[in-house]
């Protein structure tokens, strides 16, 4: 490709054509400061903090916004534009309140690390004084309008990356504030409390409830991780402070969510309010009691030896890692023979070729969702709908008024009419069809008609349902000859029924779980299990994507990683299949391949 | 050589300012040889002398008249001012107030308040009058030197005094001396 050349602050300086000169700048190491502009966000040129001059313009420009061309002179701290920025920084400052020391985001706020910058050590202008109300009915974050500078992030990323249009900017000059939905408090907007806009806001003016004034990051460490809410897999920064976890942030550069996260990776797994088990219990003479790893592990491995195989069962939650779910595969499928194992929730029939990917959706004119309900499901693959709908897709929604996507589909039909939405889809340039667990067979077979047309996404109920599928558990589980009954519910919310539908109520039942639940009460054995932010392990999201999950914290009591507890449980069966978690790992990614 | 005399004082404040201040610990020993600390909130002296000083550090930010009068004869007896603090640089906690306003905010402290009994606003003539707005020092007099900070630390404070000793004027702060917070 040909470079555009410029000179930078009297450096040659070569970037792409279309480049800004912002983006010019940071690959040639050069710092420009901003403030308004955000790298996954448009730059839209508003707070001007980042003016630089250019040979032969009239005026200072916007670094964020202005593209380069060829031969540009471009001073980036030249007196003139450090004058301009001191000026609309003491600018900035003189609205509202930019006290730092009692505000949740000094030490990592960008407006502060401007006025460090070019040292404003006093206010220039006269503070202006007019109080902004502070918006605190917003389960998770609060929105103090008076820290705020009016940047628009928070705004563009609602829009432009959520499509959710909830935040905006209402009234005009220094009364000009974010609003939600035209002035409904936060709290009772169509919020879906995402928390994307926690995540641009550059000052204290949108922060976290649970996290604020807790640390900041200079005092807090981050693991990259995989968020196990649903089947997408989006990639999280835990933050944690001396082992504890004080909020999860999208991480920027995941390659399925690219930042993204929704109220079910966010906020979610920090307020779960279930009790934990820390300890193995043991059920003697009719009691539940605590007991140590090696006596539970025993009980389990003398009933299931005891058995034979058809009377083995195995039900499995999906959110699990592909360690867990290859261990159990190879452990009572393989070496039991047992025929009888099972899966915590319903799968997306199977993979329609040829197979797209989430990023697809954005390239594609028509969208077919069938069977699926990614706002409730899968939110954040719902994003990258709205989104796409914004610039102009259509989308048409298969089976189920109440779907979340039907209010911004330009076609509602119900499954048994897919043959309408075909038809639409297959006259389009580049359709897509995201289909799910509610696809019937026939529905499933009508979709082969966009085969060499469209691109198929599966959307997959749980977590590591595609995984679990390719180790084979399904949801055919027969309960009824089943007689010694392992339950890996991990982190799942069962019932009892859901686990013990059709089972002989004198099975022996052997769970291994996060939390306490009506299932490990009735339980024989529980095995403790560690949760999504205490383990290390490989995931596999919708689209067959394998991505590793990193521990951030340790378990809770005794608690141990899913695929631990299994690999102990083999050994107490005599079965050795592996015990590092990358022996482990290398046998699954093996298999599932 | 003869000493070189500093003066301090301190206008609506927490007094974590002149705490920093001593928080230079034994370098005071040191800073004693070349300074002589004239008056201050904790010496005896509290008001500078009236053949005036070299330096003058106020903490603390004005919000009443009595703060403005503080302000005055200090400029008016000081060669060089220093801003000691956000307060003293910006207004900072106190002018949290401006926010509601002067009214609202001593209704809701001397008449309102949980706690209060038989209320009362303070008006006696001994007292400065509120202010409509509180301001950094600034705002009325002219400050030679801002050492932003709540407070700052006690190294950015015996940064500035030894820059200036040394003549080092106007001084600038390295980034681990300037802080909001």
């Amino acid at each position: 490709m040909d470079m555009v050349n410029i000179t930078m602050n009297g450096q040659k300086v070569s970037a792409p054509p279309g480049s800004t000169i912002l983006q010019a700048a940071e690959q040639a190491g050069i710092d420009i400061p901003t403030l308004c502009d955000h790298p996954v966000l448009i730059s839209i040129g508003a707070c001007r903090i980042c003016v630089v001059e250019v040979k032969g313009q009239r005026t200072l420009i916007t670094a964020c916004t202005f593209p380069i061309t060829e031969g540009m002179e471009v001073q980036t701290e030249s007196p003139q534009v450090v004058k301009a920025r001191k000026f609309i920084i003491d600018m900035l400052f003189s609205e509202r309140n930019h006290y730092c020391p009692f505000c949740e985001a000094s030490g990592n706020c960008e407006l502060q690390n401007l006025g460090y910058r070019y040292g404003l050590d006093h206010w220039v202008y006269p503070t202006y004084t007019k109080a902004f109300p502070i918006d605190s009915s917003h389960k998770y974050l609060v929105m103090e309008h008076n820290r705020c500078v009016l940047c628009g992030r928070c705004e563009r990323a609602c829009s432009d990356l959520v499509g959710n249009h909830t935040l905006g900017l209402r009234n005009r000059g220094n009364s000009s504030m974010i609003h939600c939905d035209a002035s409904l408090p936060w709290g009772d907007s169509s919020c879906i409390s995402c928390g994307t806009c926690s995540q641009v806001c550059p000052t204290g003016a949108i922060f976290d409830r649970r996290s604020s004034f807790m640390g900041r990051d200079e005092q807090t460490e981050v693991v990259k991780s995989i968020c196990s809410g649903c089947s997408v897999g989006c990639g999280t920064e835990i933050v944690t402070r001396a082992g504890n976890v004080l909020r999860i942030q999208g991480d920027w550069d995941a390659e399925v969510s690219g930042g993204l996260l929704c109220q079910y990776g966010r906020f979610d797994p920090l307020y779960e309010g279930r009790e934990r088990v820390t300890k193995p219990l043991l059920r003697r003479a009719g009691k539940l009691e605590q007991a140590g790893w090696d006596e539970a592990l025993r009980a389990i491995a003398d009933r299931v030896g005891g058995a034979r195989a058809n009377e083995l069962g195995v039900l499995t939650s999906s959110n699990c890692t592909n360690e867990a779910l290859s261990l159990l595969d190879m452990l009572f499928r393989r070496k039991l023979k047992a025929p009888n194992l099972g899966l915590l929730n319903d799968t997306a029939p199977e993979q329609i070729e040829p197979k797209g990917w989430l990023a697809d959706i954005a390239k594609s004119d028509v969208i077919l969702v069938v069977g699926a309900d990614p706002v409730k499901d899968q939110p954040v693959s719902s994003f990258f709908v709205k989104r796409a709908v914004d610039k102009g897709a259509r989308l048409i929604v298969a089976g189920g008024k109440d779907n979340g996507l039907a209010p911004f589909a330009s076609m509602n039909v119900e499954m048994a009419d897919v043959n309408k939405a075909i038809e639409i889809a297959g006259r389009a340039a580049q359709p897509i069809v995201l289909y799910g667990a509610g696809v019937t067979e026939e529905a499933a077979g009508v979709l082969k008609k966009l085969q060499g047309k469209a691109a198929f996404v599966p959307l997959e109920p749980g977590v590591n349902t595609r995984a679990a599928v390719a180790f084979g558990f399904t949801n055919g589980f027969k309960p009824s000859a089943v007689k010694v009954l392992y339950a890996l519910v991990g982190e799942q919310d069962c019932g009892i029924t859901d686990v013990l539908k059709g089972v002989d109520k004198n099975v022996f039942l052997a769970v291994q779980a996060s939390f306490k639940s009506p299932v490990t009460e009735r339980a024989d054995v529980v095995l403790p299990m560690a949760i999504w932010s205490e383990r290390t392990g490989t995931l596999t999201n919708t689209e067959g994507r394998v991505q590793k999950a990193n521990k951030a914290v340790d378990p809770a009591g005794e608690a141990k990683p899913d695929w631990e507890v299994l690999s102990l449980l083999a050994e107490k069966l005599g079965k050795r299949l592996g015990s590092s978690l990358d022996e482990i790992s290398v046998n699954a990614s093996r298999q599932l391949k | 050589m003869a000493k070189v005399k500093i003066a301090t004082d301190w206008l609506a404040g927490c007094a974590g300012c002149h705490m920093s201040f001593l928080d230079i610990d034994e370098r005071i020993v040191k800073l004693l040889e070349a300074v002589e600390i004239t008056s201050s909130p904790v010496t005896d002296l509290k008001h500078p002398p009236k053949e005036g000083v070299t330096v003058g550090i106020l903490e603390g930010a004005i919000c009443n008249t009595h703060n403005i009068d503080v302000a005055k004869m200090m400029r008016e007896r000081c060669q060089i001012l220093i801003a000691l603090g956000d307060c003293a640089a910006f207004g900072n906690v106190p002018a949290m107030r401006n926010l509601v306003g002067t009214d609202a905010a001593l209704k809701r402290a001397y008449l309102d308040a949980e706690s209060v009994v038989d209320g009362l606003i303070p008006d006696s003539p001994e007292l400065g009058k509120p202010l409509d707005r509180v301001t950094g020092i600034g705002d009325v007099v002219k400050v030679d030197l801002f050492i932003p900070g709540c407070p700052p630390s006690a190294d950015s404070i015996f940064f500035a005094l030894s820059e200036l000793l040394a003549g080092r004027v106007p001084v600038t702060f390295p980034p681990q001396y300037f802080k909001y917070d």
